[in-house]
């Protein structure tokens, strides 16, 4: 097989969310046919360019799920199958992204609000942001304000995402915010927030920089600000 | 299986609507239709997010005043702040009830299982604690424990306490309705007396044909011993169904309730 044969094949099977050869695909039929797991680890013995692969076989597969799920087209588990993809290449690649010199586009800190236990959006875009070749800092779910600034401070993150699903919980955003200007360090780091209740009116008045509807407009709103920094 | 009616509840638009604007023609109106419907308890819940701890107050006052006395069917008061139960009980002083809910945490169940005690209501216990919930049914059996150590501390009898084994959706974790399920059966087998409820409908969230999953997980639940369940009782399929899984899991004497219902 070709490398682009190879890549295709790969972000083919992200795209219909087959892990392992076994495994069920969007459409039917697939079954027995080599999937992510095993077309990565073909692709790395052929020693084709870990990066190729990131941008090529999964940023990009992701960026096409995303747009079948804003055309309901895909449902939760269609996207959730998608990204487990994406996260099983994401451990196959990492030690070859590391030994090629590829340098990660930026420190993400990412949580769920104390209060708060709800993370189906927040832990679909932190496999999304690996994916996207970000470097990850999940801290789960009901957080305290002092957990976050410190990850915030100790990996001197570039990214800060804040999610909450409760209208009790996310005024706790705007208290996170207030203190990292009282700590000084909001100037460094830019932060997201999301979650049912939130809107963007809501994040210009807590001071955010951004609201994101989902994890794909997350991503979109990564590349506006790549593009005009 | 004791059907707790779900409507009224401030986290759908249209209630919230019916919450601002202090209309208790409507309010009345969506709670006699459930009472008609066949629901044993009328589930309040009046947390509109808009305003203050206080105004959840106000308008669990104007619900619970507006209500008793129009109708028999008791009222389950459903709120996160016991505050709001406290007061919804004080109005009922006495009159049978349910409250919604408690969880497995120290403070909470220290707040929440006395006023169970004193007002002989029934408690409605959610199986998650500070950690949140477990994904494994030995994890949810552990709040259930401590839920129950309270009670017994408290004096309310374990026939009282219905616990909800809670449900998560299957469309981010396959194992969900699984896990709620094993730890309803667990459940009944561990704590003897205690019962169990359910919201179920969250089983399907994200899924299509959401009504098909939640009718085959209501028969489901019934098998593992499920006692109640907060649904909507004006969900004609759904109270059938009911009425079906009840009969074909012995439930249901000579099958009198499922007849009553569907003989020609």
């Amino acid at each position: 097989m070709s490398t682009s044969e190879l890549l295709e094949k790969i972000a083919f099977n992200v795209i219909q969310g087959r892990v392992e050869a076994e495994d069920d695909g969007f459409d039917p039929g697939l079954e027995g046919r080599p999937a992510v797991t095993e077309l990565v680890t073909e692709a790395l013995d052929q020693n084709i360019d870990p990066k190729k692969i990131l941008m090529q076989s999964l940023t990009e597969s992701m960026e096409t799920v995303g747009d079948k799920f804003e055309k309901n087209e895909y449902l939760i588990p269609d996207m959730l199958a998608s990204a487990e993809c994406v996260g099983v290449a994401m451990d196959l690649l990492a030690p070859h992204l590391i030994m090629a010199g590829v340098k990660s586009k930026g420190k993400f800190v990412i949580a769920t609000v104390k209060g708060d236990l709800h993370d189906i959006g927040k832990n679909i875009l932190a496999i999304m942001l690996k994916g996207a070749g970000y470097d990850v800092v999940d801290l789960g779910t009901d957080v305290s304000m002092d957990r976050i600034l410190n990850a915030v401070k100790e990996h001197e993150a570039t990214f800060l995402g804040l999610s909450a699903l409760l209208t009790t919980t996310m005024r706790e955003m705007e208290d996170v915010i207030q203190q990292l200007k009282a700590k000084g360090l909001r100037d460094n780091v830019k932060v997201f927030i999301g979650g049912a209740p939130t809107s963007n009116d809501f994040a210009v008045q807590i001071g955010a920089d951004a609201y994101c509807k989902d994890a794909f407009q997350a991503l979109d709103i990564l590349k506006e600000i790549k593009r005009s920094p | 299986m004791i059907i707790i009616g779900e409507k009224i509840n401030a986290t759908l638009n249209a209630v919230k609507t019916i919450i601002l604007n202090r209309d208790t023609k409507s309010l009345l109106d969506l709670t006699q239709k459930q009472a008609a419907a066949g629901a044993d308890y009328i589930d309040v819940n009046v947390g509109t997010g808009v305003g203050s701890r206080e105004d959840e107050i106000q308008s669990i006052i104007w619900a619970v005043e507006s209500i008793q006395g129009q109708i028999t069917t008791p009222l389950c008061i459903d709120s996160a702040d016991p505050k709001v139960i406290a007061t919804g009980l004080e109005i009922l002083n006495g009159k049978p009830s349910m409250i919604n809910s408690a969880k497995a945490e120290k403070h909470n169940l220290e707040t929440v299982v006395p006023l169970v005690a004193e007002h002989d209501s029934f408690l409605v216990a959610l199986a998650m604690d500070e950690d949140g919930i477990a994904n494994t049914v030995d994890g949810r059996l552990r709040s259930c424990e401590k839920i129950l150590d309270a009670c017994e501390t408290y004096g309310v009898a374990i026939e009282n306490v219905f616990i909800d084994p809670l449900v998560m959706p299957i469309s981010t974790d396959i194992n969900s309705g699984l896990v709620t399920l094993e730890t309803i059966s667990a459940i009944k087998k561990s704590f003897p007396g205690a019962k169990t409820v359910t919201g179920l409908s969250n089983v399907s969230y994200g899924l299509p044909r959401r009504s098909r999953l939640n009718i085959a997980f209501l028969h489901m639940c019934i098998f593992a011993g499920l006692d109640a369940a907060i649904v909507d009782p004006l969900d004609e399929e759904l109270m059938a169904a009911v009425k079906t899984g009840e009969v074909l899991a012995g439930r249901d004497r000579h099958c009198r309730r499922y007849m009553r219902a569907f003989r020609k």
